[in-house]
């Protein structure tokens, strides 16, 4: 039990002592933070279940050829689901405030981890995106992701108005990306770089920098992936493998290829839970990046359209959210968060049915990973968090208490 | 840089607000309406495309192999059918993939299969196969040896942990084509290959009928091949069993046709082979076909041991090419069937055609007298003669004596007075220049190897048409011939030869039904019952030629033919001889036609027999009606005559009195001697039921030991009947006859079942054939 203020809407259920320079006193009330908002949990936690069952139903071919258990990645990911649950719960008890002080720590942190990882990191097909905790690994550019999402919605709040000039719109966030890129692309680690450049160009187009400089960056994305894709093989080759995925069915093509001959195999309504055939050992990757591709095999039109309306929801969920967040920071971070799930899901989705060239986006809750899942659930949280401080209903909260 | 201690909490402003809604339906909305469009496209609209690439790599198909069809005779004898056999084969790629041992398996196969340790070794090392035969078609003996040698093999399980059981040494189900009489009546059968595929003969013709459809099971499996776990995707095409033939064939009359066939050519010394052809006159089913060239169809590409002497010298050549061109076309010939793909000059036996045509024109008739002086002149030939092969002469003649004598000049002005119009017109209409339509592979057309209708009908030249009429230089196959011959006795109808007369299913039902085809009536009846009388004369009467083909108790009718080969005379300078006969009985009511050709039989004086169709092959078609007619159901009708000369069967006597033994010995017509004094006969020679001539000296034995040494058989070749008789009678040696029946003096024995100077039991039995001296001739 805390009291807080009339105001505390707005400063993110921060606990603020009486203003003593007030001529009339303000009436102490009581005042309890929120429920979490429970549409949004919902959502979350239907994804996430459906996400752990398919994990099961994707990795056992695998699994079983591999080790002997069929179990084995399945039970593994559901302990981490069960504890990226009560992980979710604990960042939603955390205060907004909370979260605005460690942005910036935070920034630092992932920064200094992207750097570390390139020294201890564990390679793994030809890059260095992990460090081995013993018990599990982990990819620091996890962490990044809603490092740049906190510390860009603190740094907005504070910049204000002068977000519309150069120094303090752009050239601030772009020295932070470009760092945060440049140490991702010494992994080599490509899809993170977009998520992240895409995630940041969303804060900063939320916080007001002027809409001129956003076409200025996509003109040098542009010629970067111009250069990239004269430069880099592996780059040329997937573009080249996107194109025309038969023309090298064996060789670049295959993933692609092997993901929509399952996602085709799905038709309307799926060979059923488990019947699918793509993930004995043709589809790679098929409890991880092409899960999706698993999932419409088994459960069809029918069921990709229902799972993907939920993530639409749970998306449009989240915005309605931010809108409704009655305080500058916590509204940004949701906008920010739920752009980064929005950016991932849609992507991801995309790579898999070969809307856009083959790269390494994983879907949230779904793809086989702890501590991926653990991150994305504190994010949730963090959402959860903020949802305790708006108003759901317009009740007499709505105006904070009642004068009494 | 940012001072988080400097908390400015505001509300979110209008901009920033907008901003978040134009997000929400980017990111919520209409990212999600695109993918919702490219799902659609992939999983409904190009749904069977992709579902189609999808199982085809998912599944594999094993093939279930149909049972392919048995092939009866007439009577339900199986003569060819399918057993089931076993294919041994390693996957490479598991025995790599379960890190199973290569010795054991190899040894262990080695040792089973008899098949080199090295080379199995060999194959393991494809480890990227999944199939590699080591042994096909094996019994089901040595796949059980196989099953335990997999059995107790060591393997793992794939992830290093050791299991029983090979995994990567495999038994595969498939069929193996047996053939119980091995040789007999291979040319008609032929045999299948490798791949259970019909290769020669009715195997091949009816191969659809008899291969069925292969049936398979479609399994999903995972991409390195191991079947999918808890999947129940298996999808069952039930393989169609082949259908089976029913032959027009009979096993025993093919048995008979083929004991003398290989008789005639190895009495006569015939070094380029004969056939046989025994066919229902009035229904065009063929009862045998034979070729000498036998081959076992268990093992139809080994060649005899003679071929492979000779070919041993090409076989150490460096270059086996000629080796192999050599090798291929010996087998080529051994399995060439003679009766339908070859073609020959039938000579005489024509002249049955002849005097048909020239009886059904009524340009002679049975009263019709023809001389012959020996020779005779012939517009077109340039003023060479042409002469009878009685350089004598055969003088005034009937028709039916012409016949007979088998009188070339006869038949040549008889040929003349058809005229070449007439007598090409008749070729056709017999035949002669279109495939019969039996249903075997490989028969021959004739048309291009007779003159053009120009040439022929030359009114300048008449040599071709004198040559014709007595089957000189015209180009006939055997089934051609007998096919002719048949509608010459037959009533007129020339009918199209078969051998399958029907097939069922595996169910039992008539898929396919032959009846007897009437290609068309060539002649009146009533001309056809002339040719037949006249047919039997020439077995049948004094002085005919066909003599030797004569069977006691039977109507059988006949001619003879001897043919030089005229293109292979022109060609190389060389003389070679056919001889053929073709038979017909019984001629009141003809049954069954005989044809049998020998192909180039050694001058007379190393076969010592006279080279002609009379003495060579009429014996032959003889001795195969005298086993074929009874067989048949068609009985004997002796002539008082002939039934004092027949051989008579012993009675059984050791028990009775001396006194009755006596009396049933007189009855039968036996000569008797006694030895010993008592009453009771205690033995006899030769034993019960033997078949011995009429007129042999019984011995009886009462209270006296059996004679038991053993004499020396003596040569009793060109003694006349009765002199062949007394003769082995004086050695304590017995008589069976068989051939021409000993009416005259002219009668001799041409043939003795034990040669001169073998040693015997006293009281044995020695089979003689007889034949009429008088027969002998080229015609």
């Amino acid at each position: 039990m805390s009291r807080y203020s009339q105001d505390s809407y707005e400063n993110g259920g921060e606990r603020i002592v009486e203003n003593p320079y007030a001529k009339t006193k303000v009436r102490r009330v009581e005042y309890q933070r929120g429920p979490i908002d429970m549409p949004f949990f919902l959502l979350t936690l239907i994804i996430l279940i459906i996400g752990v069952i398919m994990v099961l139903s994707a990795s056992f071919a695998r699994a079983y050829y591999a080790s002997g258990t069929p179990t084995r990645y399945f039970t593994r990911q559901m302990l981490f689901a069960i504890s990226g649950v009560a992980l979710l719960y604990a960042a939603s008890l955390f205060p907004v405030s909370f979260y605005r002080r460690m942005a910036m720590p935070s920034l630092y942190v992932s920064i200094f981890l992207l750097a570390l990882v390139l020294v201890i990191g564990s390679s793994g097909g030809g890059a260095k995106r992990w460090i081995n905790l013993g018990f599990t690994t982990f990819q620091p550019s996890e962490v990044a992701k809603i490092s740049v999402v906190l510390s860009f919605a603190h740094m907005i709040c504070v910049f204000k108005d002068k977000m519309k000039t150069f120094k303090y719109g752009v050239l601030y966030f772009g020295i932070i990306l470009a760092i945060i890129v440049g140490l991702l692309c010494l992994e080599p680690h490509i899809s993170a770089s977009l998520i992240i450049v895409a995630v940041g160009a969303i804060m900063m187009f939320l916080g007001g920098t002027n809409p001129k400089w956003f076409i200025l960056g996509l003109v040098i994305l542009v010629v970067l992936a111009f250069i990239l894709f004269n430069t880099m093989g592996y780059v040329s080759g997937r573009i080249t493998s996107w194109l025309d995925p038969f023309s090298d069915s064996t060789g670049d093509g295959w993933q692609i290829i092997q993901s929509l001959y399952a996602i085709g195999s799905g038709g309307l309504t799926g060979l059923g839970l488990g019947q699918g055939r793509q993930k004995y050992l043709y589809l790679p990757e098929e409890h991880n990046d092409f899960i999706f591709s698993v999932y419409c095999e088994e459960l069809g039109f029918v069921g990709a359209v229902l799972l993907l309306l939920l993530f639409a929801m749970l998306i449009c969920r989240g915005y309605w959210l931010s809108i409704h967040c009655r305080n500058r920071f916590g509204s940004l971070v949701i906008a920010g968060l739920t752009s980064l799930l929005a950016i991932q899901v849609v992507l991801n989705v995309a790579v898999v049915t070969n809307l856009v060239p083959c790269t390494g986006i994983s879907l949230p809750f779904f793809s086989y990973g702890g501590t991926a899942l653990w991150i994305q659930l504190v994010e949730m949280g963090v959402i959860l968090s903020i949802s305790r401080d708006i108003p759901l209903k317009r009740s007499k909260k709505k105006d904070g208490v009642e004068e009494k | 840089m940012v001072n988080p201690e400097n908390n400015n909490w505001h509300r979110p402003d209008s901009k920033m607000i907008g901003r978040t809604l134009f997000l929400m339906v980017v990111c919520g909305i209409l990212c999600f309406v695109v993918l919702f469009i490219r799902l659609y496209k992939i999983m409904i609209v190009d749904h069977d495309f992709y579902e189609n690439q999808a199982i085809s790599q998912q599944t594999r198909e094993t093939t279930v192999a149909a049972s392919r069809g048995t092939i009866y005779d007439r009577n339900g004898n199986a003569l060819a059918i399918s057993a089931t056999a076993y294919n041994i084969y390693i996957s490479p790629y598991e025995i790599n993939y379960y890190d199973e041992n290569i010795q054991y398996i190899a040894s262990g196969l080695s040792e089973i299969l008899g098949v080199e340790y090295d080379s199995i070794v060999e194959k393991s090392e494809n480890t990227e196969s999944w199939y590699q035969v080591i042994s096909s078609k094996v019994e089901s003996e040595v796949a059980d040896q196989v099953r335990e040698l997999i059995n107790e093999g060591e393997s793992t399980d794939g992830n290093g942990k050791a299991v029983k059981g090979l995994k990567g040494v495999h038994i595969e189900v498939t069929s193996k084509r047996y053939y119980p009489y091995s040789t007999l009546a291979c040319h008609v059968i032929g045999f299948v290959g490798t791949e259970n595929t019909g290769l020669e003969g009715l195997e091949s013709v009816y191969n659809s009928y008899l291969e069925g459809t292969d049936g398979s099971v479609v399994r999903l499996s995972a991409s390195n091949g191991i079947e999918l776990l808890f999947e129940n995707y298996e999808n069952y095409n039930d393989a169609i069993d082949g259908s089976d033939l029913n032959l027009t064939l009979d096993v025993t009359v093919q048995n008979i046709a083929e004991r003398y066939l290989e008789q005639a050519v190895e009495d006569n010394m015939i070094r380029n082979g004969g056939c046989v052809i025994v066919m229902d006159v009035n229904t065009g089913e063929i009862l045998a076909l034979a070729c000498a060239n036998e081959y076992d169809l268990n093992n139809p590409f080994i060649l005899s041991d003679e071929d492979y002497e000779e070919l041993a010298p090409l076989k150490e050549q460096e270059d086996q090419t000629e080796y192999n061109n050599e090798l291929r076309n010996r087998r080529l010939a051994m399995w060439r069937n003679m009766a339908i793909s070859d073609t020959y000059e039938p000579g005489s036996v024509f002249k049955i055609i002849t005097m048909a045509m020239a009886l059904e024109d009524g340009v002679v008739t049975e009263d019709s007298n023809f001389y012959c002086g020996g020779s005779m002149e012939v517009l077109g030939r340039g003023g060479v003669p042409l002469n009878c092969w009685k350089r004598a002469g055969h003088g005034n003649q009937t028709l039916k004596e012409a016949a007979m004598h088998s009188c070339n000049i006869a038949f040549v002005n008889i040929g003349l007075k058809v005229g070449a119009q007439r007598f090409y017109y008749y070729v056709d209409s017999f035949g002669f220049w279109n495939k019969t339509g039996i249903d075997l592979a490989g028969e021959t057309s004739t048309r291009g190897l007779w003159w053009s209708d120009e040439v022929f009908e030359d009114p300048n030249n008449l040599s071709q048409l004198a040559a014709a009429s007595f089957g000189q230089t015209a180009n006939v196959t055997p089934i051609q011939m007998i096919t002719a011959v048949s509608a010459a006795c037959n009533g007129g109808y020339l009918m199209e030869p078969y051998i399958v007369r029907d097939i069922t299913d595996p169910d039992g039902n008539v898929v396919y039904s032959k009846q007897p085809t009437v290609v068309r009536q060539v002649i009146s009846e009533e001309t056809s019952r002339t040719v037949c009388e006249i047919l039997e004369a020439v077995v049948g009467e004094e002085g005919g030629t066909g003599k030797n083909a004569y069977v006691a108790g039977y109507r059988i009718g006949g001619k003879t033919g001897t043919t030089t080969k005229t293109a292979y005379e022109v060609e190389t300078g060389k003389r070679e001889y056919m001889v053929s006969f073709c038979g017909v009985a019984p001629m009141d009511d003809p049954q069954i036609a005989v044809l049998l050709v020998l192909d180039n039989p050694a001058p007379m004086s190393e076969s010592g027999v006279y080279i002609s169709g009379g003495a060579m092959a009429a014996p032959y078609v003889g001795k195969i009606m005298s086993e074929v007619l009874p067989y048949m159901g068609i009985e004997p009708i002796y002539n008082t005559e002939e039934e004092a000369l027949l051989d008579v069967t012993v009675p059984l006597l050791v028990g009775d009195t001396v006194e009755s033994a006596m009396a049933s010995l007189t009855e039968k017509g036996f000569d008797f001697k006694v030895v010993g004094e008592g009453t009771t006969v205690t033995d006899q020679v030769p034993n019960a039921n033997a078949e011995i001539s009429a007129g042999s000296t019984v011995i009886i034995y009462a209270d006296s030991e059996k004679r038991t040494d053993e004499v020396t058989v003596p040569n009793v070749m060109g003694m006349t009947f009765a002199n062949a008789q007394k003769t082995l009678a004086s050695y304590g040696l017995f008589m069976e006859t068989s051939g021409a029946l000993p009416t005259n003096s002219n009668i001799t024995v041409s043939n003795q079942s034990v040669a001169g100077g073998t040693k015997l039991p006293y009281g044995s039995v020695v089979s003689v054939t007889l034949v009429d001296e008088t027969s002998l001739g080229f015609y």
